[in-house]
């Protein structure tokens, strides 16, 4: 399925959180969005995903401008994780998982024996096995996060969109999650703050200021004159001695001035 | 709720007709209850015999007296007290999904202060000029309170979480203060001394009087609630995370918001009309219910409606009786078991966060 979009801006009381961001993403291709805080990657991650509506331009799911979607179909084909998703209702992980099959089921149709084993599934896959009927709120952070991704693969997306996926995850599960994300055969786009997790997208689109500031593959895209610029960072490439990739390693922050 | 057995959680969970089979019974001895319990009791026997001649014409005979009570004032006295509960309590469920609040109630939020506003300019001062009911004024104004309180919220810092919470209670207090004031008013301008006496005690929730006139308004808005409430099942539930996520899951939400809303202060509007504003129903068996069947609503809304109905009628009885020879408003018996429910909401709140 191609997610499009042409010269999407949103603004709020005439500031432009995002303006003139047009983006074609090719089937099958995971997507790095990276920039720093407030560059706008979560307000375009929402206008893709159809739930907020952009101030100007348009997005364009499988050639269909969105606005002329209803909402049900977007969600069957595309699926958003949240940077902050939270509830105070005393929810299980079965429960939150289970939310990802609403697209799929009319008012009053039973659940299913295929609906569950998807479910089922979608909590294998983000290793939360066990956790089913533990409550909500008694979760550490990471485990939410996983639940969130999990609610989203029970959609069974042909496009999905992640706000850092990873932000709370430990080690372990930080890259097992992108490793599951990247061998999806789908369309992805994941917003990251790590440069060195981000060069296994196979594009990056860099955000700056509300701008599409650069797209393309990794080492193209990351150099060490735009760790400086966008970034404001100091850092070189170096090559991992196993495998030939390349590494950042950053050296100083400039100040916070 | 962890604890309990999957197996059992589940089919609990998932069979909405489970309902069908459990509801009518319960709510027929409620009902018989309501009708047997008062001042005088009646024994059962001879409610079964009356509601027998009434309904399926067998001939027992029975005291004309005692038939007269039974059917006339009891029956109908507790079915307008079921669909009040129902009704109030669905109202309930739906805003506190809508909003994302556990404190949302259609009394609190001054929905109920709203709707008796327009209840008492229709009946008052005449407005509409006798061509809208109480009932239909009792909308709008449940309508123009909501709208109020949800723009005074939304300018002092909407969200959710506990601050939003705080907002949206003192925003409702704030609506509810005003639209009481505008009442006061009212009565203070245009009735005299014997109606506003008689519409003071009204105002406080109160079931003296009711006829089976009054079913027709209160039992077709419990019903075509309760269907909209059922139709939107997976709506309320993919609220949990918050309207974007509601969104990204297929649902339109400034429809099913703006719907559902009409549909919970069309639902008050209509209890408020007959009853006044019985308040804390809307809250306290939302969360009692989510203590026994889980925060889903496809338990959720059913456990409430029949719990909310079943609640209404027992209140009303306590009015009844708790006072030989005088008949306490039900507001106020719903007020003295609401009161200190909030209060462990509002405590249970804290220690949650
Ligand atoms: N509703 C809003 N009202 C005002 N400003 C907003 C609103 N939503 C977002 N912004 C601003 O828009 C900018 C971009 O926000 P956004 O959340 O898209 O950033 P981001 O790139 O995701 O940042 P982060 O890396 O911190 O997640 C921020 O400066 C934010 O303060
Ligand atoms: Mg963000």
């Amino acid at each position: 399925m191609i997610l499009r979009c042409e010269n999407l801006g949103w603004r709020v009381r005439r500031k432009e959180i995002v303006s003139n961001a047009s983006l074609t993403l090719n089937e099958g291709e995971m997507l790095g969005l990276i920039g720093p805080n407030g560059s706008g990657k979560s307000t375009l991650l929402r206008m893709l995903a159809g739930v907020r509506y952009p101030s100007t331009g348009r997005v364009y799911l499988g050639g269909t401008p969105m606005p002329e979607l209803r909402q049900r179909e977007i969600a069957q084909t595309l699926a958003l994780v949240e940077q902050h998703a939270d509830t105070e209702e005393r929810i299980t992980v079965r429960e939150a998982v289970e939310l990802g099959r609403t697209p799929f089921l009319s008012v009053l149709q039973p659940w299913s024996q295929d609906d569950e084993a998807i479910v089922v599934d979608a909590i294998a896959a983000v290793d939360l096995h066990g956790f089913e009927n533990r409550n909500w709120h008694t979760l550490s952070g990471g485990e939410r996060q996983r639940v969130q991704i999990a609610r989203a693969l029970a959609q069974q997306p042909q496009v999905l969109l992640l706000d850092e996926p990873t932000n709370h995850l430990d080690i372990k599960h930080q890259l097992a999650i992108l490793q599951l994300v990247k061998e999806l055969p789908i369309t992805k786009v994941v917003a990251l703050h790590d440069l060195n997790q981000a060069m296994i997208c196979d594009r990056i689109c860099v955000m700056h200021a509300g701008r599409i500031e650069a797209l393309g593959v990794p080492a193209e895209i990351l150099t060490e004159t735009r760790l400086m610029n966008t970034f404001g960072v100091c850092g070189h490439f170096m090559t991992d001695p196993f495998d030939g990739s390349p590494v950042i390693r950053f050296h100083r922050a400039h100040r916070m001035d | 709720m962890i604890t309990t057995d999957r197996k059992s959680s589940r089919s609990a969970y998932r069979n909405l007709w489970k309902w069908a089979v459990i509801a009518p019974p319960l709510l027929f001895f409620a009902l018989v209850a309501g009708t047997a319990m008062g001042e005088t009791s009646i024994p059962m026997d001879v409610v079964l015999k009356v509601l027998a001649n009434k309904i399926f014409g067998a001939a027992y005979p029975v005291d004309r007296i005692d038939a007269g009570i039974i059917w006339s004032y009891r029956l109908a006295r507790a079915v307008v007290a079921a669909c009040c509960g129902a009704g109030l309590a669905l109202s309930g469920v739906v805003l506190q999904a809508l909003l994302r609040n556990s404190l949302a109630d259609p009394y609190l939020l001054g929905i109920s202060a709203g709707a008796s506003t327009g209840a008492v300019a229709v009946a008052i001062i005449g407005l509409g000029g006798g061509l809208i009911s109480m009932s239909a004024g009792a909308f709008v104004g449940a309508l123009l309170a909501f709208a109020f309180v949800a723009m005074l919220a939304s300018l002092a810092g909407g969200g959710t979480g506990l601050r939003a919470a705080g907002v949206i209670v003192l925003a409702g207090i704030a609506g509810s203060q005003l639209f009481n004031a505008l009442t006061a008013f009212l009565i203070a301008k245009s009735a005299n001394a014997e109606q506003a006496r008689g519409i003071m005690f009204w105002l406080m929730g109160n079931l003296s009087g009711v006829r089976w006139a009054d079913t027709i308004t209160v039992v077709p808005a419990a019903l075509f609630g309760l269907l909209v409430c059922i139709f939107n099942i997976r709506a309320l539930d993919a609220f949990t995370f918050g309207s974007d996520s509601a969104a990204s899951l297929g649902i339109a939400v400034k429809r099913v918001q703006f719907g559902l809303i009409a549909v919970a202060a069309l639902m008050t509007a209509a209890m408020v009309s007959i009853t006044g504003s019985i308040g804390f129903v809307g809250l306290v068996i939302p969360h009692a219910m989510r203590l026994v069947v889980g925060t889903r609503h496809r338990a959720l809304l059913p456990a409430s409606a029949l719990a909310g109905a079943i609640f209404l009628i027992m209140a009303d009885i306590i009015a009844r009786i708790v006072i030989p020879g005088q008949v306490l408003p039900i507001g106020v018996v719903t007020a003295l078991v609401g009161a200190p429910v909030f209060a462990l909401i509002l405590i249970g709140r804290r220690a949650a966060v």
